[in-house]
């Protein structure tokens, strides 16, 4: 699988003022950004709000080119709600809805891109420890997010390389044949992934 | 207590696409104490089930398996901490997208504190070499890169016992080389599988797994005899080749013009 940078973005080592920012303010503001994305009713607000967080992302040094790999594998998807909430709802609605989108994806890259994920992880283990009283692991709840963003890219890759090896045999206009195999590969990647934190100990509850 | 037993250890899953269970293996006793043990035998034998019930991954469905006096269904998360289990594919090990962050995993429950887990993750990755690749994505890393990386997420823990999956099927020649010198430098009990019939002959003992059952038990060298006779007994007949097929009908052609 070669698909390490997918939807969300690696650390970029740097010392911008997103990097020194404290992990709480920048989990607000992703927070944030999630919420407005209900709230926000007119489109010219979410063109601002991506405007915003897209100069921010550019301010945190990771790039033009980050910033596209972060949003291009989720255009063909946005074109198609884009489209769909056109014709059912009309071009405002559709265009604050895609834009909303587009700042959450935005936001959430801007984090990950500046913080390291062991930061990250310690983070949501503090966020989740009040939960421990009524019985939760703060450190599972970081186990799932580091899982997740292991996943994601893994799953993209897989995609891809299902697509290529469907192109070769000449089935790339068969659904079964692009789709069955990344589901199988999934979940094939789960129960091994499964197996390795097991082997680990890694998700076990504290003795 | 220094060992790792099993006791008339038998695996039986149910099979798909027939009402009976298939019988993985069956009887194995064993006792094993020395420093390097290996375990070679055909695809499907039942290598890895047996390296996978030495750290609780696969539970047997008849007898006991126990590692350092402690069973590995029973005590199954203690067990873990003792063995480190490396397996064929890093890729499916490595769990975060740097080998920093991924040894840092590791660490998460035996140390709470950052800055502290952060040089030990860092004198883990100097050990093996790996410190200069630290921050690099695992994809950007070569296959021995990313196996020596597994083999450090493991080690961080300090295991007594480490277990490997055929480690070194992935890699060419230079990066078994580089794995076996690291596995030899080693002070953990290694139990390994492999189809390396060289990298076996640095075992103190060898196990042949054939059809579920241990076939052979002994030194590396007679193992692998045994092993290669197995394998050719195995082996269905050569087709006859083509030019034999012609050859006795041409010869009696051409006798009749000698």
């Amino acid at each position: 699988m070669s698909s390490s940078n997918f939807l969300l973005v690696n650390y970029v080592p740097g010392a911008s003022p997103i990097h020194r920012a404290p992990l709480w303010l920048k989990f607000l503001g992703v927070f944030a950004c999630g919420l407005a994305s209900f709230l926000i009713v007119d489109w010219a607000v979410s063109a601002g709000a991506l405007a915003l967080m897209c100069a921010l992302f550019l301010v945190s040094g990771a790039g033009v080119r980050r910033l596209f790999r972060a949003v291009r594998p989720v255009l063909p998807v946005l074109l198609v709600i884009g489209l769909f909430q056109w014709w059912q709802l009309g071009a405002p609605t559709a265009g604050r809805i895609v834009l909303n989108i587009l700042v959450c994806i935005v936001a959430a890259s801007l984090l990950t891109a500046t913080t390291p994920i062991q930061r990250l992880l310690d983070g949501v283990v503090s966020s989740a420890r009040p939960f421990q009283r009524f019985g939760a692991d703060p450190e599972r709840f970081a186990l799932t997010i580091a899982i997740m963003l292991r996943s994601i890219p893994y799953i993209a890759g897989a995609y891809s390389e299902v697509r290529d090896s469907a192109r070769a045999r000449g089935l790339e206009r068969n659904p079964r044949a692009r789709i069955l195999p990344v589901i199988i590969t999934t979940v094939a990647f789960a129960r091994q992934t499964g197996d390795a934190l097991a082997a680990r100990g890694l998700g076990e509850a504290d003795d | 207590m220094k060992s790792i037993v099993l006791n008339q250890v038998g695996v039986e899953v149910v099979a798909d696409g027939t009402a009976g269970s298939k019988v993985l293996l069956s009887g194995i006793s064993l006792t094993l104490t020395e420093q390097r043990v290996g375990v070679i035998g055909a695809n499907g034998s039942g290598k890895s089930t047996l390296l996978r019930l030495l750290n609780g991954l696969m539970e047997p469905s008849t007898g006991k398996v126990t590692v350092k006096g402690k069973d590995t269904v029973r005590d199954v998360r203690s067990v873990r901490r003792e063995v480190g289990f490396v397996f064929t594919d890093p890729l499916s090990q490595l769990v975060m997208p740097t080998g920093r962050e991924d040894v840092e995993l590791s660490l998460r429950r035996s140390i709470r504190n950052p800055h502290e887990r952060r040089r030990t993750a860092e004198s883990t990755l100097e050990r093996f070499g790996l410190l200069p690749l630290a921050d690099q994505s695992i994809y950007e890393l070569s296959g021995g890169e990313r196996q020596l990386l597994a083999l450090a997420t493991v080690l961080a823990v300090a295991p007594s016992v480490l277990v490997l999956d055929e480690p070194s099927t992935l890699l060419d020649l230079r990066n078994r080389e580089l794995l076996r010198r690291t596995i030899a430098g080693l002070e953990q009990q290694v139990v390994m599988s492999t189809h390396d019939l060289d990298l076996v002959q640095d075992m103190d003992r060898v196990l042949v797994v054939d059809d579920g059952r241990i076939v052979f038990d002994g030194a590396p060298s007679a193992a692998v005899v045994h092993y290669r006779q197995l394998c050719a007994a195995s082996l269905p007949p050569l087709p006859t080749p083509a030019v034999e097929e012609v050859r006795k009908p041409l010869e009696a052609h051409l006798g009749e013009y000698r």
